[in-house]
C-alpha cells in the first residue's frame, strides 16, 4: 500500500542552514531577497555563451568563500561557501568521525571533467572529474571524517540528499550530517538545455499563463541535521518524512499523469504519519515550463483534494533560476524560514494562471502567515521525483 | 523479519556473463590491456537504439538478477520494488561524447539527457516498470555497501518488498583520463554491471569501518580486476556461487575501507 509504513521513523532535526545563491550570498540575504522579489538573473560572464540561444542565468558574480588560492573548482567553491555560512550559524559539535556529508547534485564535477578532456596535461582535473569530488572537497574543508555520500537524482537531488541523511542519522551511522545540494552553472549544462530548447528568452514565470521555459541558476544550500532527540538547543525545524520515486516513463520528460510525484508525496506523508490535511504550504518545483507546472498543479489538486484552493503554493525559481541540485534544499530551507518569520515568499514572475494552473500561487507580494507543516516537491531528469514533509519552528 | 536475504545476483563483466566467465587472475588474463571492455548487450526494442552502452549493461544486469532469483519481470513491476543505483564512472562515456561534440546544435536534445548519471536507472525503471523508491548514489565500492545497507533499512521499515541494488561501471571511452590518476584505481579496469535483488530475511546488515579487505572481496577482485562500484556485488555473486557467506564483503573508495557488518 502506498504511503503505509510498518515503522514510523523518528523525526530528524534541521538545526541550521547556510546558502550561497544568485540573490544573496548568505542565509539572511537569501531570505531578504525572496521577500523583496530580488531578481538574480543576469547575462552569464564566467564562460562563453555568445553562441547559445539564451545567454542568461542565475550566475553568482562573486564567490566569497576562502578559495585556497583559487585551486578549488566552481562546484567545490559553491559548497564551501555555503558551508562557511552554515558554520557561522552553528558549530559542528561532535566527534569529527561521527559527522557525515550527504550532498545532492545533477552535475557533480562535470566542469572538471570537461577541463580534463580538453587539457591533457591536467592531473588535478582528472581526479576532480569524478562526480563525487566536490562532496569530498567539502568534507575536507569541514575536516569531518564520517560517511561522505553524493546523491544524483538530477534536479531532485537536493531533496533526496536530505532524505538519505535523515536515514543515516536514524540508523546511527553518524551523529551530525551536513546535507544539501549544489550545482554550478557551466557551459556543459547551458549547451545541453540550449539543445533541449527548454530555456526562455523572457523572464521565468512559474505557473503563469505566459510561462514558456526556465532559466538555469547556480548555488549551494546546506543544512545541519541531527537526531531530534539529541538536539537540546534551537533548531530551524524538523524533517518529518521524505521519499524519492521514479516515473518509469521517459529518460528526460516527466510523466504527464504525475503519478510518480503523487506516489512520492503519499510515501513522504506516510513516513511522517500525516495525511494531506496537515499540509499548510507547498513549495513547488515550479520551473516555469508549460508541462512541469501543469503536472504539478494536477498532482497537488489530487493530493490536497477539496483543500487545494486554500493551500498556498509558491515557486522561488523566478528570481533564482533553476539551481538544479541546490534547488530542493533551498526550497526546504525557505519552507522552514517561512515558519520562522511568519511569511511565505511570493512567486516572482507569476501574475495570472490559466485552466491548467489554477491554485493559490502567492502572487505579487509575500503572504503574512505562519505555516507549520510544509510539503516540498521536486522533479528531475530520469523520471526522478522527490517529496519532503517539513515542520518549521518559531525558535 | 527485519533483515535481508539475497534473492539473486546478476553479473556481467568484461570477461563475459556470470561468475563462470571470470579468469583466475585478471591481471594476467588482461595482459597489457589497461581496460577490459564489456560487450554491449543486444536488447530488443526501438527505445534501446538510442540508449547508451552503460544503460544497456544496466538493463541486462537486472535481467540476469531476476533470472538468478527465478522470478519474472512482472513480479518487480510497480511501486513495491526499490532501485538503488551506484556508479563512480559510468557517466563518463556519454559526458565525454557530449563535450567532444563541440558546438551547440552538433550534440542534440536526444544526447544531453543521457549525460546524467540517472539515465542508466531511468532506462531500467522504464524497461521493468519500477515505480518505487529510486535513488542514484555516486562513488565506488564503499558507496555500494552504503546502498546495500540502505536497502536493508527500506525493507525493515516496510517501504518496499524488494530492492534492486544495481552498479554499472564503464571505462573504455575515458581510459586516458583514468590512466592519469592511478592513485584511485588499480589495473586492469574491468567494465562491469551487477545487480543484487534483496528481499526481507533474517540477516540484519549495516556498514562499518574495516581494517582490511575481506577474503571474498579480494578473491573477486583478483579474478575480475578493478570494477569500482560493482566490486561488492561481484563478491556477493562469488559467495553465492561458491557456497561461502556472501555478506562478508568490503569496499574501498578514496582511501577508506568499509565492510558490511551485523546491524
Amino acid at each position: 500500500m502506498p504511503g503505509v509504513f510498518r515503522l514510523r521513523p523518528e523525526p530528524v532535526a534541521i538545526v541550521a542552514a547556510g546558502v550561497v545563491t544568485p540573490i544573496g550570498s548568505d542565509l539572511d540575504a537569501f531570505w531578504t531577497g525572496l521577500l523583496t522579489g530580488a531578481n538574480g538573473i543576469s547575462t552569464i560572464e564566467r564562460f562563453p555563451v555568445s553562441d547559445l540561444r539564451v545567454q542568461r542565468g542565475g550566475e553568482i558574480k562573486k564567490l566569497t568563500s576562502s578559495d585556497e588560492g583559487g585551486r578549488r573548482d566552481r562546484a567545490s567553491g559553491l559548497l564551501c561557501a555555503a558551508a562557511d555560512d552554515l558554520r557561522a550559524r552553528s558549530s559542528l559539535a561532535a566527534d569529527r568521525a561521527r559527522i557525515g556529508v550527504v550532498v545532492g547534485t545533477a552535475l557533480g564535477g562535470v566542469e572538471s571533467l570537461e577541463d580534463a578532456i580538453t587539457d591533457e596535461r591536467s592531473l588535478r582535473t582528472a581526479a576532480a572529474a569524478f562526480y563525487d569530488s566536490p562532496a569530498h572537497a567539502l568534507a575536507s574543508h569541514l575536516d569531518v571524517h564520517g560517511p561522505v555520500l553524493t546523491v544524483s537524482t538530477a534536479c531532485a537531488s537536493g531533496a533526496s540528499a536530505l532524505g538519505l541523511a535523515a536515514d543515516l542519522l536514524r540508523a546511527g551511522r553518524a551523529d551530525l550530517i551536513v546535507a544539501g545540494g549544489y550545482d554550478g552553472l557551466c557551459r556543459f549544462v547551458m549547451r545541453g538545455f540550449d539543445a533541449l530548447r527548454s530555456l526562455t528568452r523572457e523572464r521565468i514565470r512559474p505557473f503563469d499563463r505566459r510561462r514558456n521555459g526556465l532559466l538555469l541558476g547556480e548555488g549551494a544550500a546546506l543544512v545541519l541535521m541531527a537526531r531530534d532527540r539529541d538536539v537540546t538547543g534551537p533548531r530551524l525545524g524538523r524533517l518529518l518524512g521524505h521519499a524519492s520515486t521514479s516515473d518509469a516513463t521517459h529518460v528526460a520528460a516527466p510523466d504527464p499523469t504525475g503519478r510518480g510525484l503523487e506516489h512520492a508525496v503519499e510515501l513522504a506523508l506516510g513516513q511522517a504519519g500525516l495525511d494531506a490535511g496537515a499540509v499548510e504550504f507547498v513549495s513547488a518545483h515550479g520551473t516555469g515550463t508549460p508541462l512541469n507546472d501543469r503536472i504539478e498543479t494536477a498532482v497537488l489538486r489530487r493530493v490536497l483534494g477539496r483543500r487545494a484552493n486554500g493551500v498556498p503554493v509558491n515557486s522561488i525559481k523566478g528570481g533564482l533560476g533553476h539551481t538544479m541540485g541546490a534547488a530542493a534544499t533551498l526550497e526546504a530551507i525557505m519552507c522552514l524560514l517561512a515558519t520562522r518569520h511568519g511569511a511565505i515568499p511570493h512567486t516572482l514572475g507569476f501574475e495570472n494562471g490559466d485552466a491548467d494552473c489554477d491554485l493559490d500561487y502567492v502572487p505579487l507580494r509575500p503572504r503574512v502567515t505562519r505555516p507549520r507543516v510544509s510539503l516540498s516537491t521536486s522533479l528531475g531528469f530520469g523520471g526522478c521525483n522527490a517529496a519532503l514533509i517539513l515542520e518549521g519552528m518559531v525558535a | 523479519m527485519t533483515g535481508v536475504s539475497l534473492g539473486g545476483v546478476g553479473v556481467i563483466t568484461g570477461w563475459g556473463y556470470g561468475v563462470g566467465a571470470w579468469p583466475d587472475d585478471a591481471r594476467r588474463a588482461a595482459g597489457d590491456r589497461a581496460v577490459v571492455t564489456a560487450a554491449t548487450p543486444r536488447l530488443d526494442g526501438e527505445r534501446f537504439r538510442r540508449a547508451t552502452r552503460e544503460c544497456l549493461l544496466g538493463v541486462a544486469a537486472v535481467q540476469a538478477s531476476l533470472e538468478d532469483a527465478g522470478i519474472t519481470r512482472e513480479v518487480v513491476a510497480g511501486t513495491r520494488t526499490a532501485l538503488l543505483y551506484v556508479t563512480a564512472a559510468a557517466y563518463g562515456s556519454s559526458n565525454r561524447a557530449f563535450v567532444e561534440a563541440g558546438e551547440p546544435g552538433s550534440a542534440g536534445a536526444l544526447h544531453f539527457p543521457y549525460t546524467a548519471p540517472c539515465a542508466v536507472p531511468a532506462e531500467v525503471t522504464i524497461e521493468y516498470g519500477l515505480r518505487g523508491t529510486y535513488v542514484t548514489l555516486i562513488g565506488g565500492a564503499a558507496v555500494t555497501l552504503e546502498a546495500l545497507a540502505w536497502a536493508g533499512r527500506l525493507l525493515a521499515e516496510g517501504a518496499c518488498e524488494r530492492v534492486l541494488v544495481l552498479a554499472v561501471e564503464t571505462f573504455a571511452e575515458c581510459a586516458d583520463l583514468f590512466a592519469r590518476d592511478r592513485r584511485l584505481l588499480q589495473r586492469p579496469l574491468t567494465e562491469a554491471a551487477a545487480c543484487a535483488l534483496l528481499v526481507a530475511g533474517n540477516r540484519r546488515i549495516d556498514v562499518g569501518a574495516a581494517g582490511q579487505v575481506s577474503d571474498l572481496t579480494a578473491r573477486a577482485a583478483r579474478r575480475v580486476g578493478e570494477t569500482l562500484a560493482c566490486g561488492p556485488l561481484l563478491a556477493l555473486a562469488l559467495g553465492r556461487a561458491t557456497g561461502k557467506d556472501p555478506w562478508t564483503v568490503t569496499g574501498r573508495w578514496r582511501g577508506r575501507t568499509t565492510a558490511l557488518v551485523e546491524a
